[in-house]
């Protein structure tokens, strides 16, 4: 306990650890289920005080973005080929310790979604946990 | 005739019973030991985090094995710029110390060894303080106060000592490996008394203790067992045979 004690009094703690959950998200070809690039997608956070972009890309099959840990509810604007529609995602949240040096984390647990149809057909829960292991989430089809 | 076949006989058994006294015995005071661990302070001095007050207790049962068990009381608390943790508990390891030493060089007073404990931890935790941030922004939560029992094992190779009679004094280097820390997979605790940090699946550390010492039986031990005559001796060869197991041996039992 000693050698412990000395070695964490002694040292300063690094992070190695990764500590933003992200939500994971596929693209797929309505009807085939095949994996489907999108020429460009935007993917905008909005909430009452700010809007915030987390994705700006062209030809990409899958995008990551955080929910947000201070509600039970993120709203996104999904901007695929210049179309637009918007997700509605509810979770529950719980605080999570990655390791003594990296802290605390929130971890989510999707328990439904919304979303327009404009080019989304339809967007699926395949894995409702949002957590560090990087675990495809949503199936969006369009 | 009758004279000479008697002095043969006597002869016979003259050898035979020289034999059979030829095992080497030694006596071992066998102890129970009570003891503190006096690295505490020094922990105290060189963090402020913890404060850790253990006690340590054996038996010996042989000249080789002895039961022993630990009490610790833990408090830990801490504050990280993300954070804020404490926890509490008292930690309770029991289990077995084997003796490497011969018990002619062991004497009841010396001990290099190892031992094995399982150890539980009943202990409560809280973080008043959690703040988070990501691209949506930084806030703030924590988690409530919360008890729970933690498991683990204990792998300590040691060394002990007699400082003079009736008062010992040695250093246990030990292995924890986590079995549970009974909180869930989310708040395994910064420190979990007794163990440290419950994140990590092994955890090392030492003791330094000091302990009273009082014998309360005497046993004797075999350093050298019985010869006994094998087929082959007459060819040279020769071997022991251990009063425990019967088998053969060619060293120390």
């Amino acid at each position: 306990m000693t050698v412990l004690i000395g070695s964490l009094s002694c040292t300063v703690q690094t992070c190695y650890d990764d500590t933003d959950p992200l939500m994971n998200t596929l693209l797929l070809a309505s009807g085939t289920g095949a994996e489907a690039k999108a020429d460009s997608l935007r993917v905008i956070g909005f909430s009452e005080t700010s809007d915030t972009v987390f994705v700006s890309q062209r030809s990409v099959s899958s995008f990551s973005v955080p929910l947000d840990p201070g509600n039970d509810i993120s709203a996104f604007r999904i901007v695929i080929n210049g179309t637009s529609d918007t997700v509605v995602i509810r979770y529950t949240r719980r605080p999570h310790l990655v390791a003594p040096e990296c802290g605390y984390t929130i971890l989510s647990s999707i328990t439904s979604l919304r979303s327009t149809h404009n080019i989304i057909d339809t967007i699926i829960i395949n894995s409702k946990s949002v957590d560090l292991n990087g675990e495809k989430n949503l199936h969006l089809f369009y | 005739m009758a004279k000479r076949t008697c002095i043969f006989f006597i002869s016979l058994l003259v050898i035979f019973s020289g034999r059979a006294l030829s095992q080497d015995t030694v006596t071992v005071p066998l102890h129970i030991r009570a003891g503190y661990d006096i690295s505490s302070p020094v922990i105290k001095l060189v963090s402020h985090d913890l404060i850790s007050y253990g006690v340590v207790a054996s038996a010996d049962m042989n000249e080789s094995f002895a039961v022993s068990a630990g009490l610790r009381y833990t408090s830990f608390s801490t504050s990280e710029y993300s954070y804020d943790f404490s926890s509490r508990g008292i930690s309770f390891v029991a289990g077995a110390d084997y003796n490497f030493m011969k018990p002619k060089t062991a004497q009841g007073k010396y001990y290099a060894g190892i031992g094995l404990r399982y150890g539980i931890s009943v202990y409560s935790e809280e973080a008043p303080r959690i703040i988070y941030s990501n691209p949506w922004g930084t806030g703030e939560t924590s988690v409530p106060l919360s008890h729970h029992l933690g498991h683990y094992l204990e792998v300590t190779p040691g060394v002990r000592t007699e400082l003079f009679p009736g008062l010992t004094i040695g250093w246990n280097l030990y292995m924890q490996l986590l079995i549970s820390s009974g909180a869930g997979r989310d708040l395994k605790p910064v420190w979990m008394p007794g163990y440290g940090d419950a994140t990590a699946g092994m955890t090392t550390g030492a003791e330094y203790y000091i302990s009273v010492s009082i014998p309360y039986k005497k046993i004797r031990v075999i350093i050298k067992p019985k010869p006994v005559e094998t087929e082959e001796e007459g060819e040279g060869g020769s071997g022991y045979i251990t009063p425990a197991s019967g088998s053969l041996s060619g060293g120390r039992r």
